[in-house]
């Protein structure tokens, strides 16, 4: 009983880091009905700079996010404007368009690798070796901290998107693109907008996976399958979904790891993922998809 | 009767152009069958050798994607799944059962093609991105799959002896294996494209549901190609395999690999018969005059990214499709 409490309690904390890196990758395809297969891409170069800040500047993982989230934003904006501003309006180019998210995930993976070399980075702030006691149970810290961090900004985000007009215009550009254009929201601003953000959120995400996980630049393929996975589970498009689907699959995971051994744990999310598409192909709160 | 003579001249026109391409296509059979006989004359060309069944199975392999990544339209990043089922199927039934992966190659041909329908049945229950993400995670789950299956050394990979040949004869077999498998796949490509099912498989790329409307048995075509597609990739995986001496999930199951599958065959031209083709010769050239220059490093990887970035976002078409839209595609390339 202690065990499997233990083993929920682990798999919940990384829960809440995963459904942010999350957040990011359905948001982008709720507003534009693309998968960014870069997303994790974007997730380890922002860990990258947090590494370069610490190591250099001997900055905080945390307090970093201040400055690797305009960043990402900035980035985000540029990449929109160049890769995807024009393709965006054409649903007869999308398949065309994940491709292109595909090719500028190998070329920051390709970059990165050549730079800095593909072995095991992270950050080692104290709290990434100390753990919090509570009773029978432990939770390391930086689990800890990364999962409040994570749970303030996706609060953050929820309560943009519902309460200012450019969330509500955002919200109005998911639920239907071209009546949101009708009733006067400029949609391509909204997207650019949009893009940003996303890449801010995998900013602050790989600010913290920085001293959650050991990075390489080939891990993103691994991050992307399990983020897509969640994602699917929830529901695409739907930021809810990627919270839930993302803390059901985390716990899942923390079983497959601590019965079968660590090796097996992303298996949980490609088998679940294979699961979902054979049963529920549009998720668990997902409107049936046509793309 | 002025009609009529355009319409008989335009007629010789196309005998014309028939004939050139079947003299095209014989000339480069003829050549590519030939060619082993300057190294049996004069040796010394193992390289070239090397290089052109490299190109001959890269042939096959972007021919197959193509079947449903470019006719009917579903794109697959994990098509170097079957190009490992063939290779270790092969390597298995080598090793412990001594069974020459020359005699056995179409059998795991087979077996990637029931594979390929066995998947299928499950991935193509989806469309559009979310096809590609299940193609890339089953890359992810068969790499974890075969690192850990200790039958066949996990992620240490499996040794298989080498041909017992000279050393100036021991890549022909794989030349003349290489080369069948690619004349095989294209043959078969064309085939497709010309048949009722290719017709089929091009009306579920362009809107999938009127093609269910109209009366094509949409799913079963579906299936049935993806499941085609991954025959000649796994037949030219078992003798892949072999010419190693050497497999390991890293080499195939990269997600590199099964980019390049794509990348080929979309700067060749998808949906075409020559595309392909054109664009496996292009960039496995390319590709080698780059990492004969700068190594094999990552850098490989950004460039690869980097072309494909280009190509689609000037040429989504590729180079034979950009051609024929613009009616300046010279008639011995086009082979549909």
């Amino acid at each position: 009983m202690t065990q499997t409490v233990q083993i929920i309690i682990l798999g919940l904390s990384l829960g809440g880091v995963f459904a942010l890196m999350a957040s990011g990758l359905t948001l982008i395809f709720g507003v534009m009905g693309i998968i960014n297969l870069a997303h994790a891409a974007f997730i380890i170069l922002a860990s990258f700079i947090t590494f370069g800040l610490f190591k250099y500047f001997a900055l905080d993982p945390i307090l970093s996010i201040v400055i690797v989230m305009p960043v990402m934003f900035i980035v985000g904006v540029a990449v929109y404007r160049i890769f995807f501003a024009r393709s965006i309006a054409d649903p007869n180019k999308r398949g065309v368009t994940v491709l292109l998210t595909f090719a500028i995930a190998l070329v920051i993976e390709g970059t990165l690798g050549f730079l800095f070399s593909n072995i095991y980075r992270s950050t080692s702030p104290s709290y990434a070796s100390s753990a919090i006691l509570f009773g029978p149970y432990y939770l390391p810290e930086a689990q800890f901290y990364a999962t409040i961090l994570s749970a303030v900004i996706l609060i953050g985000l929820w309560a943009f998107l519902q309460y200012t007009r450019t969330g509500y215009a955002i919200r109005a550009t998911m639920h239907n693109r071209t009546a949101a254009e009708v009733v006067g929201v400029n949609v391509d601003r909204i997207s650019m907008l949009v893009f940003g953000i996303g890449m801010a959120l995998a900013g602050a995400s790989g600010a913290m996976v920085s001293f959650l996980f050991s990075v390489y630049p080939s891990k993103h393929w691994e991050f992307v399958a399990i983020l897509l996975s969640l994602v699917v589970l929830g529901g695409m498009g739907s930021l809810l979904g990627a919270l839930v689907g993302a803390l059901v699959l985390s716990v899942a995971a923390a079983f497959v790891s601590s019965y079968y051994g660590p090796v097996w744990s992303p298996v949980t999310f490609y088998l679940a993922l294979f699961t979902i598409l054979l049963f529920r192909p549009q998720g668990l709160m997902g409107k049936k998809a046509e793309f | 009767m002025s009609s009529a003579e355009s319409a008989l001249s335009q007629k010789s026109a196309l005998g014309d152009s028939v004939a050139s391409r079947r003299f095209f296509i014989a000339f480069l059979l003829a050549a590519t069958a030939a060619f082993p006989l300057l190294q049996v004359a004069f040796g010394g060309l193992n390289y070239w050798l090397h290089m052109l069944l490299f190109i001959y199975m890269n042939v096959a392999i972007a021919s197959s994607w193509n079947i449903i990544g470019g006719y009917a339209g579903y794109i697959s990043l994990g098509h170097n799944v079957f190009f490992a089922i063939g290779g270790y199927a092969a390597a298995i039934l080598f090793a412990y059962h001594g069974i020459s992966p020359f005699i056995s190659a179409p059998l795991c041909g087979l077996i990637a093609m029931s594979s390929g329908l066995l998947i299928g049945m499950v991935t193509l229950r989806t469309r559009g991105p979310t096809f590609i993400i299940s193609t890339i995670a089953l890359v992810l789950l068969t790499k974890i799959l075969l690192d850990n299956w200790r039958y066949v050394g996990g992620a240490n990979g499996m040794s298989l002896p080498l041909l017992d040949m000279p050393v100036e004869f021991v890549k022909l077999p794989f030349y003349y294996g290489m080369l069948i498998i690619a004349v095989a796949s294209v043959y078969l490509s064309f085939r497709i494209r010309r048949s009722k099912f290719g017709l089929g498989l091009r009306a579920i790329s362009q809107d999938e549901t009127k093609a269910e409307v109209a009366g094509i048995p949409t799913r079963f075509y579906k299936i049935l190609a993806f499941g085609l597609s991954g025959f000649f990739i796994g037949t030219a995986g078992a003798l892949w395999g072999y010419y190693l001496t050497y497999l390991s999930p890293a080499i195939f199951l990269s997600i590199l690999v099964g980019a390049k599958f794509v990348l080929m065959t979309i700067l060749g031209g998808r949906g075409t018969v020559a595309g392909p083709v054109l664009g496996a010769v292009l960039f496995i050239s390319a590709n080698e005059f780059f990492v004969s220059q700068f190594g094999a490093t990552e850098l490989n990887l950004a460039a690869t990214g980097l072309l494909l970035i280009l190509v689609l976002m000037f040429f989504p078409e590729g180079i034979l499709g950009t051609l024929k839209q613009k009616g300046r595609l010279p008639k011995i390339l086009d082979w549909d």
